[in-house]
């Protein structure tokens, strides 16, 4: 019986060790994949149909809605964030979006525009979870997919706030990416402090 | 020393235990309409390549290893394989909108682009999984010339 405890002990312990050693594993590609994430510049970093999404425009929707305003404010938070190279605030930023999105009122949307609500909703949500938990390089990835949303957003619901429609040829791999402002100044989100004043506005909305 | 000896073999019959707790398996026998390498008809290479480095953790059917026989190794993987899925799921492909679809094309090109994926807790197992220099510009070349409405 004592030997059968013994085996069984052993058995045990060399079962701990290997999960254990798994696990070290684990942590240690995670912390290196930060890092590496980190290291990271934006070259290289985006990548997509460059065409299009030079070519979105907002046609001009002149609906003086209010309703998108706290969307609208909670994606300028982000996109100041990244102008002032912060990923705390990039972050924050993203959370008030989340909490923004859900406050929205979409009783009052025609079917057709609550279809497109819909996708709008579920693809800028998606960006914002990520924006939350991500380090920069990662959130200005994100950052370019809800500027396409907020801008199909205004396209369709229209907004009462002043906003400047930009863009900068540089970002995305040379592709270019648009990004909405709410000051006339350019002030580059995809950059930050890296190159400020990359881009040109191609749109004022009200 | 008798302490010592009660403990381990407290440790033993929790350790014993876990092993009759059922996990989930995420296996399913049919690959279904929606699936993304039907829906864009992808080539067998390309196909290869998403089964054996993506399809275990982004798709309703996983290649199990061994070692999911074990507790609490089964757990681990099941929380992964949850997450993978919630972030990306084959299987569901064309559930999901023209919009999430186009964006999610750009995610895959970003991530295996910057080494992210496959994860590198993953591929030290899976050695098959690695993508090489090959792999990844065939299948950001094929992605990139998706015809995405």
């Amino acid at each position: 019986m004592k030997k059968v405890i013994g085996i069984l002990v052993v058995a045990l312990i060399s079962v701990t060790i290997s999960c254990k050693e798994n696990k070290e594993q684990e942590n240690m590609d995670g912390t290196k994949h930060n890092e590496e994430m980190q290291m990271e510049s934006h070259e290289g970093h985006d990548h997509s149909n460059g065409e299009e999404t030079s070519q979105r425009e907002i046609t001009q929707n002149n609906t003086k809605n209010g309703e998108t305003a706290a969307i609208l404010d909670a994606y300028f938070e982000i996109k100041n964030g990244l102008v002032a190279d912060s990923k705390e605030k990039t972050a924050s930023g993203g959370n008030n979006l989340l909490v923004a999105i859900s406050k929205f009122d979409m009783s009052k949307l025609s079917e057709e525009a609550h279809k497109e609500y819909m996708e709008i909703e579920e693809s800028a949500k998606e960006h914002a979870e990520h924006i939350v938990k991500s380090d920069i390089d990662h959130q200005r990835e994100h950052f370019e997919g809800l500027s396409t949303d907020i801008t199909d957003l205004v396209a369709l619901l229209g907004t009462d706030k002043v906003v400047y429609q930009d863009f900068c040829p540089m970002a995305n791999n040379n592709k270019g990416a648009l990004w909405l402002s709410e000051v006339k100044e350019i002030k580059n989100p995809y950059y930050g402090s890296k190159m400020l004043k990359c881009g040109s506005i191609k749109k004022q909305i009200n | 020393m008798k302490s010592f000896k009660i403990s381990l073999l407290v440790l033993l019959i929790v350790f014993v235990g876990i092993q009759f707790i059922p996990t989930k398996r995420n296996q399913s026998e049919n690959v279904p309409k929606t699936d993304f390498i039907i829906v864009n008809n992808a080539p067998k290479n390309i196909k290869n390549t998403f089964q054996t480095s993506c399809y275990d953790c982004h798709s309703n059917n996983t290649s199990y290893p061994w070692y999911n026989k074990v507790q609490p190794v089964a757990w681990l993987l099941e929380n992964h394989i949850e997450e993978g899925k919630a972030e990306l799921n084959f299987s569901e492909w064309d559930n999901y909108s023209d919009r999430r679809k186009k964006s999610k094309l750009k995610s895959i090109i970003s991530q295996i682009e910057d080494n992210e994926m496959p994860l590198s807790s993953y591929t030290i197992i899976h050695k098959n999984a690695n993508l090489s220099n090959q792999q990844k510009s065939e299948i950001i070349d094929w992605i990139s010339k998706l015809d995405m409405k």
